[in-house]
C-alpha cells in the first residue's frame, strides 16, 4: 500500500518538476520572441514623423512603452533561466501528454478559426452552423438527444441570430460572397 | 424648486414611462450579460426609439438601460469569468472564484445588491453635490489625467496575478496594442505594416472579447473527461438567498460607501467611468480590509467593492454633463445628444431652463435603481440555469456571440479576425501565468495617457509639472507607494512559501 502511495507521489513530483521547466521554457521562449519583436518595433518608431507644434512626435509614446517593454521581458527572461538549471530534463513522452490533455481547446480553437475565415465567404449562417454543431459534437454530444439538441441550438444561433439582428437591430452580419 | 420637482415627478410617473423604464432596465440587464454587447452599445440602439417619446421619458428609458447595463455585466463575469462590458473586470476577480467554490447565488445577490446601493449613493451625491464635484473634475488638466492613468495600470498591475513584473508587462502590452493605427494628435499611421486588419486600428471591446471570452473559454475544455462526459460550469446545490445577501453587504458599510463615493469620483471625472472605477474600488477595499488575502479567492468584500464603485459611476457621470455640459462617458454622451434632439441644451443653465426635466432624471436613477433590483432578483433564478447548462453547448455559443459581438461594433469582418489572434494570444498568456486585466485596462486607458502626455507637454515643456502640480504628485505618490506595497506583499508571500525547488 505505501509502494503504491510513494509511487503515486513520485509521479506527482515528476509531473510537478515537467511543468515548472516547461512553463520556464513557455516565458523564455514567448518573452524572447516578443523582446525581438519591441526591439524591431522600437527601430521602426523611430522613422515616424516629428512635429513641429510638439516635443513629443508620433513615435515618442509608442517608443517608451516598447523600451519599458523589451527591458520588462529581458528581466522576465533572466529570472527564468536559473529555473532550467534547477530542474532535470523533460521526462519522455511529457510533451505529446500534455497536447492530448489539451486536444478539446486545440479542437475548438481550430474549428473557431475555420468559422472566422468562412464568415467572408459563406456568410455567418453558413459558417456559424457547422461550427457550432461539430463543436458540440467534439466536446460530447454525441447521442441522438444532444445531437437533436445541437442541432436546434446551432439553427437558433446561426440563422436566429442572424435574423433577430437584421430585423430587431437592422444590422446585417455578413451575407458571404453569395 | 419644490414646483420644478413636482413638474418632473408629474411626467415621469406615467403609465408609459414607467411601463418603457421596465423594458429598459430589463434590456440593459440582458445586454450587458452577453459578452461583447457594451451598455453603450445598448444605449446607442435605444436612442433612436426614443425619438418619437416626450424628452423626460426618452431620458428616462436611457437611464434605465444604463443603471440595467451595470448590473448586467456582472452576470457573465460572476457565472463565467468573462466581464460583461469593461466596467466588470474587477467583479471577475472575486465573484467567479465564489461561483466556482460553489455559491453563484450568493455571488449574484451580492452583486446586485451592491450595485443597488451603489446607484442610490450616486444619486444622493448627484443631488447634493453636483455643481462643486464638477467644478473639481473639470480643473484637471492633461498632467492630472496621465498620472490617473499611471495611478490606475499600476493598481491593477499590483492587484491582479503572482508576479508584479508580469502584470506591469501585460499593462504595458495593452498600452502598445493601443499605439496600433491612427496617432491621436497628428493622424499618422503606426504599426499597421501595411496591413489591412491593422489599419483601422484594434478596438479595445475586440480586445476585452478575445482576451476574457475566447482564452476563458479554452480554458473552460481543457479536461477532456470532464467535458465530454456532459460537466456543467458548476457543480454542486445551487442557492439564491437574496436577504442573506442583503444582510452581508449591510454589514460592510465602510466598504460600500467608500467604493460607491470612489465610483462617484471617477464617474466625475470626464473620460474615466466604470472600467476605472470598479477598479480602484477593488483595490481600495483590499487594502482596508482585515482579510487582504481571501482578495481573488472569493471574498464577499471584493464583490462588494467592484458592482458598488461600478454602478456608482452612473450618477457621478451625470454630475458634469448636467452641470456644466461635460459628459462623464461615452453613454452620457449619448444621453446629452438625447437631450438635445429634443431641442434642450446641455451646459450650465440646463439646471436653470429646465429644472423639471433634471429633477425627474435624478427620480428616474432612483426608480430605474429599485426596477433593477426587483427585475434582477426575481429573474437570478433563471439566469443561474445558465450554471447547470453542460460545456458542450455554452462554450460554442457564447464563441458564437463573441464573433457576432465583435462584428457587429463597426461591421468589420477583420475585426473577427484580430478576435481569433488576441484570443490565441490570450490563451498562451493565460498558460503562463500573465494577468489578463492589465491588458484590457492598458488599451483602454492607452489613447487617453498618451493625448493627455503630449498635450501637457505641448502646453508647457517643462515636465516636472507633473511632479508640481498638486492633485498629479498626489496620484504619482500613490502609484509609487502602490508598486512598492506589491512588491513588499509579493517579497513577504515568497519568503512564507516552502521552498519548492
Amino acid at each position: 500500500m505505501s509502494g503504491t502511495n510513494r509511487n503515486a507521489r513520485s509521479l506527482d513530483d515528476r509531473a510537478s518538476i515537467d511543468a515548472k521547466r516547461a512553463k520556464a521554457w513557455g516565458h523564455i521562449l514567448f518573452n524572447a520572441i516578443l523582446a525581438l519583436l519591441f526591439a524591431f518595433m522600437f527601430v521602426r518608431a523611430g522613422e515616424l514623423p516629428s512635429s513641429m507644434w510638439e516635443p513629443m512626435g508620433a513615435g515618442t509614446f509608442p517608443r517608451i512603452v516598447l523600451a519599458l517593454l523589451v527591458a520588462f521581458n529581458v528581466m522576465i527572461i533572466v529570472k527564468e533561466l536559473p529555473k532550467l538549471r534547477q530542474t532535470s530534463p523533460l521526462s519522455p513522452g511529457a510533451v505529446r501528454t500534455w497536447l492530448t490533455e489539451h486536444r478539446l481547446a486545440f479542437g475548438v480553437l481550430v474549428l473557431f478559426g475555420l468559422m472566422t475565415a468562412a464568415v467572408p465567404v459563406l456568410g455567418f449562417r453558413w459558417a456559424s452552423l457547422p461550427f457550432l454543431i461539430g463543436c458540440q459534437y467534439l466536446l460530447g454530444a454525441r447521442s441522438t438527444k444532444a445531437l437533436v439538441i445541437a442541432t436546434v441550438v446551432a439553427l437558433a444561433l446561426s440563422f436566429g441570430l442572424d435574423s433577430l439582428f437584421r430585423h430587431v437591430f437592422t444590422i446585417s452580419l455578413p451575407r458571404g460572397m453569395w | 424648486m419644490l414646483e420644478a420637482i413636482f413638474l418632473g415627478a408629474d411626467q415621469l410617473f406615467t403609465f408609459t414611462t414607467m411601463l418603457t423604464m421596465l423594458v429598459g432596465v430589463t434590456v440593459g440587464v440582458i445586454a450587458a450579460a452577453i459578452p461583447g454587447f457594451t451598455i453603450t452599445m445598448a444605449i446607442v440602439l435605444t436612442l433612436p426609439l426614443t425619438f418619437t417619446m416626450p424628452p423626460l421619458q426618452g431620458v428616462a428609458t436611457m437611464l434605465a438601460v444604463y443603471i440595467g447595463g451595470y448590473t448586467g455585466g456582472m452576470i457573465s463575469a460572476a457565472l463565467l469569468g468573462i466581464p460583461g462590458t469593461p466596467s466588470a473586470v474587477a467583479t471577475t476577480f472575486d465573484a467567479y472564484p465564489m461561483s466556482r467554490n460553489g455559491e453563484p447565488g450568493r455571488a449574484l445577490a451580492l452583486g446586485i445588491w451592491a450595485s443597488f446601493f451603489g446607484t442610490l449613493v450616486s444619486t444622493l451625491v448627484l443631488i447634493v453635490a453636483a455643481p462643486p464635484l464638477a467644478l473639481i473634475a473639470v480643473k484637471l488638466g492633461a498632467w492630472e489625467y496621465f498620472s490617473l492613468v499611471i495611478f490606475a495600470l499600476t493598481i491593477v498591475a499590483s492587484l491582479v496575478g503572482r508576479s508584479m513584473i508580469r502584470g506591469l508587462l501585460a499593462g504595458l502590452l495593452g498600452l502598445l496594442i493601443a499605439t496600433v493605427g491612427a496617432d491621436p494628435l497628428m493622424g499618422v499611421t503606426r504599426f499597421t505594416f501595411d496591413l489591412r486588419v491593422l489599419s483601422a486600428g484594434i478596438p479595445f471591446l475586440v480586445v476585452l472579447i478575445g482576451i476574457y471570452a475566447v482564452s476563458q473559454l479554452l480554458k473552460e475544455v481543457e479536461s477532456p473527461d470532464q467535458v465530454q462526459q456532459g460537466r456543467q460550469l458548476i457543480t454542486g446545490r445551487i442557492e439564491f438567498h437574496p436577504f442573506a445577501a442583503l444582510r452581508e453587504v449591510l454589514m460592510n458599510p465602510i466598504n460600500l460607501l467608500r467604493s460607491s463615493m470612489v465610483g462617484v469620483f471617477i464617474g466625475a471625472v470626464p473620460g474615466a467611468g466604470g472600467s476605472i472605477a470598479n477598479l480602484l474600488a477593488y483595490d481600495q477595499a483590499k487594502r482596508g480590509s482585515r482579510r487582504p488575502e481571501d482578495f481573488g479567492k472569493g471574498s464577499s468584500e471584493g464583490v462588494i467593492a467592484s458592482e458598488s464603485g461600478n454602478s456608482a459611476t452612473s450618477g457621478g457621470g451625470l454630475i458634469p454633463m448636467i452641470a456644466l455640459g461635460i459628459p462623464g462617458s461615452a453613454v452620457d454622451a449619448v444621453l446629452m445628444a438625447a437631450l438635445m434632439v429634443h431641442g434642450i441644451g446641455v451646459g450650465p443653465r440646463l439646471i436653470m431652463d429646465h429644472a423639471d426635466t433634471v429633477y425627474g432624471m435624478f427620480m428616474a436613477m432612483f426608480v430605474a435603481g429599485a426596477m433593477m433590483l426587483v427585475i434582477c432578483l426575481c429573474s437570478m433564478r433563471l439566469f443561474l440555469k445558465v450554471t447547470s447548462i453542460p460545456k458542450s453547448i455554452i462554450v460554442p455559443v457564447v464563441l458564437t456571440c463573441c464573433l457576432v459581438g465583435a462584428f457587429t461594433l463597426n461591421n468589420r469582418v477583420t475585426d473577427i479576425y484580430l478576435l481569433l489572434g488576441i484570443g490565441v494570444v490570450g490563451y498562451i498568456m493565460t498558460k503562463l501565468d500573465y494577468p489578463l486585466a492589465p491588458l484590457v485596462l492598458g488599451v483602454i486607458l492607452g489613447p487617453i495617457a498618451e493625448t493627455n502626455l503630449r498635450r501637457a507637454l505641448m502646453t508647457n515643456e517643462d515636465w516636472t509639472l507633473f511632479f508640481t502640480r498638486p492633485i498629479s504628485a498626489v496620484l504619482l505618490g500613490l502609484a509609487v507607494i502602490s508598486i512598492v506595497l506589491a512588491i513588499r506583499y509579493h517579497l513577504r508571500e515568497n519568503r512564507q512559501k516552502p521552498q519548492d525547488a
